[in-house]
């Protein structure tokens, strides 16, 4: 009898053993999934801080080109204006002479339908 | 992500939107540019109409054809004259004259009446107004008004003497 005890006892405490053992992995299995969690958690911070940074850097360039292109535009109208101005200095005395010659040229005329007895 | 996405596309797209608007208002600004050329240049030309005014034969044979020319337009019996006040003896002498024409082209007798109450601004060009049928039928020939109405036919021409050719143009007739 003693040894059926014994026996039972040594299965029970390698029951125990076993138990403690799977408990045991099984506690390590879940730290390691939080970690890992944590982990991908941190990068998935980082990657948007640099994705935020890269967006700032893009805005800023933009915001940059535009006063150059504001600029470039405005130093080509005036160039325009300046030519034109240019040109019609030239030619304004010619245009004032020939309005004023057509003024006085006047030609008195009877209305093509006029009929002369009435 | 495509948070990010999104935003820069709408960076870009704004400044798209803005560019196309700083390129409209250069080109309005070039076009208003010339248009106060234009407009200078007309008020210009009325100053002068001063100066040919001021030469008493030219002007009196000015007046002598704007009278004809304005008679054989209103073709009527009984004329009544509005001219500057410093005009009415000019006005007077070339009155003869002027009958005269409308008798040779229409065959008919015109009643002419320089008007003694009405007189044109002195600031003004020259020329004369004609009235008839108790004011209701009005023939405006001043040099004001010629100078006007040339300036609006004319202007195209005074665009591409001033301006140029335009070049987007493809068709001219």
């Amino acid at each position: 009898m003693a040894s059926q005890t014994q026996g039972i006892q040594q299965l029970l405490q390698a029951e125990k053993r076993a138990a403690e053992k799977v408990a045991e992995a099984r506690k390590r299995k879940a730290r390691r999934l939080k970690q890992a969690k944590e982990e991908a958690q941190l990068e998935i911070e980082r990657y948007r801080v640099e994705r935020e940074r890269q967006f700032k850097e893009f805005e800023a360039k933009h915001l940059g080109t535009r006063e150059g292109t504001a600029a470039c535009i405005d130093a080509e109208t005036n160039k325009k204006i300046e030519a034109m101005r240019h040109h019609v200095a030239d030619n304004r005395e010619q245009v004032i002479k020939r309005l004023l010659e057509i003024v006085c040229d006047i030609k008195p005329e009877l209305h093509r339908n006029y009929r002369r007895n009435v | 992500m495509e948070y990010y996405e999104r935003k820069e596309k709408q960076v870009e797209l704004q400044k798209k939107i803005q560019q196309s608007n700083m390129l409209n208002a250069a080109r309005l600004r070039v076009l208003k540019a010339r248009e106060d050329h234009v407009a200078s240049l007309l008020e210009e030309a009325k100053r002068r109409l001063g100066d040919i005014v001021k030469d008493d034969n030219r002007y009196k044979k000015l007046l002598e054809v704007l009278m004809s020319q304005a008679l054989l337009q209103i073709l009527e019996a009984n004329v009544i004259v509005r001219c500057r006040q410093a005009d009415v003896p000019l006005v007077e002498d070339v009155l003869p004259a002027c009958v005269q024409t409308v008798k040779e082209k229409t065959g008919k007798d015109v009643n002419i009446k320089i008007d003694p109450d009405n007189y044109l601004s002195p600031t003004a060009g020259g020329g004369v107004e004609l009235l008839a049928q108790k004011g209701r039928i009005k023939i405006s020939n001043t040099l004001e008004t010629r100078l006007d109405m040339i300036a609006r036919q004319m202007v195209p021409e005074i665009r591409t003497s001033l301006f140029g050719q335009n070049t987007n143009r493809r068709f001219t007739d």
